[in-house]
């Protein structure tokens, strides 16, 4: 299983990862090979078979959906691990570039 | 005596108990010995040298009024730098988490802290648990712990090589598709996965997250019991730990009668090297000399289970590291606008492998593409699954090589990940099914260790351990 060079780009594009050229070159090779390998997948006859469940496990029950707050160490190493803020508040770039007027 | 960090946990806990010696030598004996040997060995990031001899000296002075919180009072440990400590870096091996410092507690370091466990520092691993060598961490890799050329295996490599080295009594990893067994065999020591659902992964951070388990890597099976126990549990942080915890109490034994081991037919082919499967081969003969039954049994599907493993975790993969795109925590590369902000941070940040994978997962879910790939190898999972469940009514256990080479050389399989990739083979089952796994040694190959992994049922580590350690003792009296 190849990858075009446009193919692999546009993966990049929605995972988010910026990549050079050098970059493309190398993961279009890599994700050959290892697509190339999963493909043995194919000729496994998987006709009525259901697909795995999430967990091989009776899992817990959800707990109660309400806020039980943080301590204000907590709150401080939020903040803190902020990359940027300003005003105690988290700042982001602007998810709009130009804003209708 | 053994010099004090060289000990196991169970002897320090009997010294402490003795009184001769205290947690704060115990703590002094393992920050001597990572101050000599850390720097070539590369196994800690981070060593919190204060902390630990101030939890140490807590310790000393509750025994001192006759108090213990458990047989982990007092004993050095050694965490992986993806479970969180509140306050202290948690980096995953990751140039973006660099900055990051945990806001809590995981769940296993709350439960150890209650039981009075002293924390050396954070060890070194691949970078987000995704590597079989801890060559892939952005902090620089780690030795093996008796051959610099070598790896210690991974992802849990750090970890492995603290204990195997004696900076640490124990530590603990977390297990995708291998990565506390592997470095366990690769370093000479004892490496357990849990079942899935039996020890809480709340403050592990996710890699794939239907198969992430944390475990103990220690000197010795009663060792990894003793932290076993102390972490398992079901957690209302963690809604995929199960209901039904079955109680943990192995009973030891000498003899292994009315006990079938299974070795599956298809495990045993192509692919080990000579020295591994003498080595192994022979500790099947110790097994059957203890009087367990050796059955060769049929795994079908089982050589589609690394296929099926690299589908369904690089898909979690993606999802899971979506989180880090520099908005609310680690390194964040500004940009003129948003989505180069994005592109230049995961870009700039996160290293080959997780981006690999992440590329694989995102192409794998991606329109057009679910089918032929994540439904087709959920599909072939249930298959593997059953093949497995069939297996089990025929056998107790199941027994193949823990990994399938002794620890390779540096820099021998960084260039083609489907290489690496292929030290999975043994241990990616576990995970895939869900079942407990156990790596021992079972002896050298050229000075090198060999590691043998025994596959128990669900739920059942007393029964896995306790065949476990009827097989050290033999081969060590």
């Amino acid at each position: 299983m190849q990858l075009s060079r446009e193919e692999v780009q546009s993966i990049a594009h929605l995972a988010r990862i910026g990549m050079t050229d050098a970059e493309l070159e190398k993961a279009e090779k890599d994700l050959g090979a290892i697509l190339g390998y999963v493909e043995r997948l194919q000729n496994i006859d998987t006709n009525g078979v259901p697909e795995a469940a999430a967990l091989p496990i009776e899992a817990l029950q959800f707990r109660p959906d309400v806020v039980t707050g943080s301590t204000e160490v907590e709150r401080t190493l939020i903040l803190d691990n902020f990359p940027a803020s300003e005003g105690g508040m988290l700042k982001a770039p602007a998810v709009f570039e130009r804003p209708k007027k | 005596m053994d010099r004090l960090n060289e000990l196991t946990i169970v002897e320090a806990r009997d010294a402490l108990e003795k009184g001769t010696c205290t947690s704060v030598d115990l703590t002094k004996a393992c920050l001597a010995e990572i101050e000599s040997r850390n720097p070539a060995l590369n196994a800690f990031l981070e060593v919190w040298e204060a902390d630990a001899l101030e939890a140490a000296a807590r310790s000393d002075e509750r025994r001192s009024r006759g108090e213990s919180l458990g047989p982990l009072d007092g004993i050095p440990l050694a965490i992986k730098d993806n479970i969180l400590i509140e306050g202290k870096h948690a980096s995953s091996g990751s140039k973006i988490l660099e900055p990051y410092i945990a806001i809590s507690d995981a769940t296993v370091i709350q439960k150890l802290k209650s039981q009075g466990a002293v924390f050396l520092g954070r060890t070194n691993m691949d970078e987000f648990a995704m590597g079989s060598s801890t060559e892939h961490s952005a902090y620089g890799p780690t030795k093996h712990p008796t051959d610099p050329d070598r790896v210690p295996g991974g992802s849990s490599g750090g970890s492995a090589c603290a204990v195997a080295a004696h900076l640490a009594f124990a530590a603990l990893g977390s297990d995708t598709g291998g990565s506390i067994r592997q470095p366990a065999s690769f370093c000479g020591i004892v490496g357990l996965k849990p079942t899935y659902g039996r020890v809480s992964r709340s403050g592990l951070m996710a890699m794939a997250s239907s198969f992430d388990q944390i475990g103990p890597l220690t000197k010795s099976v009663e060792d990894a019991a003793i932290l076993f126990k102390a972490i398992h549990g079901a957690d209302v942080m963690d809604q995929t730990t199960a209901r039904e915890q079955t109680t943990f109490e192995p009973a030891w034994r000498d003899r292994l009668e009315g006990l079938r081991i299974g070795l599956p037919k298809q495990a045993w082919g192509e692919g080990i090297d000579p020295g591994v499967r003498e080595r192994v081969m022979a500790a099947v003969e110790v097994f059957r000399s203890l009087g367990a039954q050796i059955i060769d049994v049929d795994l079908p599907y089982v050589d589609e289970v690394l296929a099926v493993y690299y589908v369904v975790m690089p898909c979690e993969v993606s999802a899971n590291l979506s989180r880090f795109d520099g908005m609310r925590y680690g390194v964040r590369h500004q940009a003129s606008n948003l989505m180069e902000t994005y592109l230049e941070t995961r870009r700039e940040y996160i290293g080959d492998e997780p981006r690999r994978r992440i590329l694989l997962g995102t192409y794998a879910l991606s329109s057009g593409y679910y089918d032929a790939y994540y439904r087709k190898a959920k599909q072939v999972q249930t298959l593997i699954r059953n093949a497995y469940a069939s297996a089990m009514t025929q056998v107790d256990f199941l027994l193949t090589p823990t990994a399938p080479s002794v620890a390779f050389k540096m820099g021998e399989k960084t260039s083609d990940p489907l290489a690496m990739y292929l030290e999975d083979l043994f241990t990616v089952g576990a995970n895939v099914v869900g079942l407990p796994a156990v790596s021992i040694p079972c002896g050298e190959d050229g000075g090198l260790p060999v590691g043998l992994q025994l596959t128990g049922r669900a739920f059942e580590e007393s029964s896995l351990l306790a065949v476990a350690r009827a097989y050290e003792q033999s081969v060590s009296a």
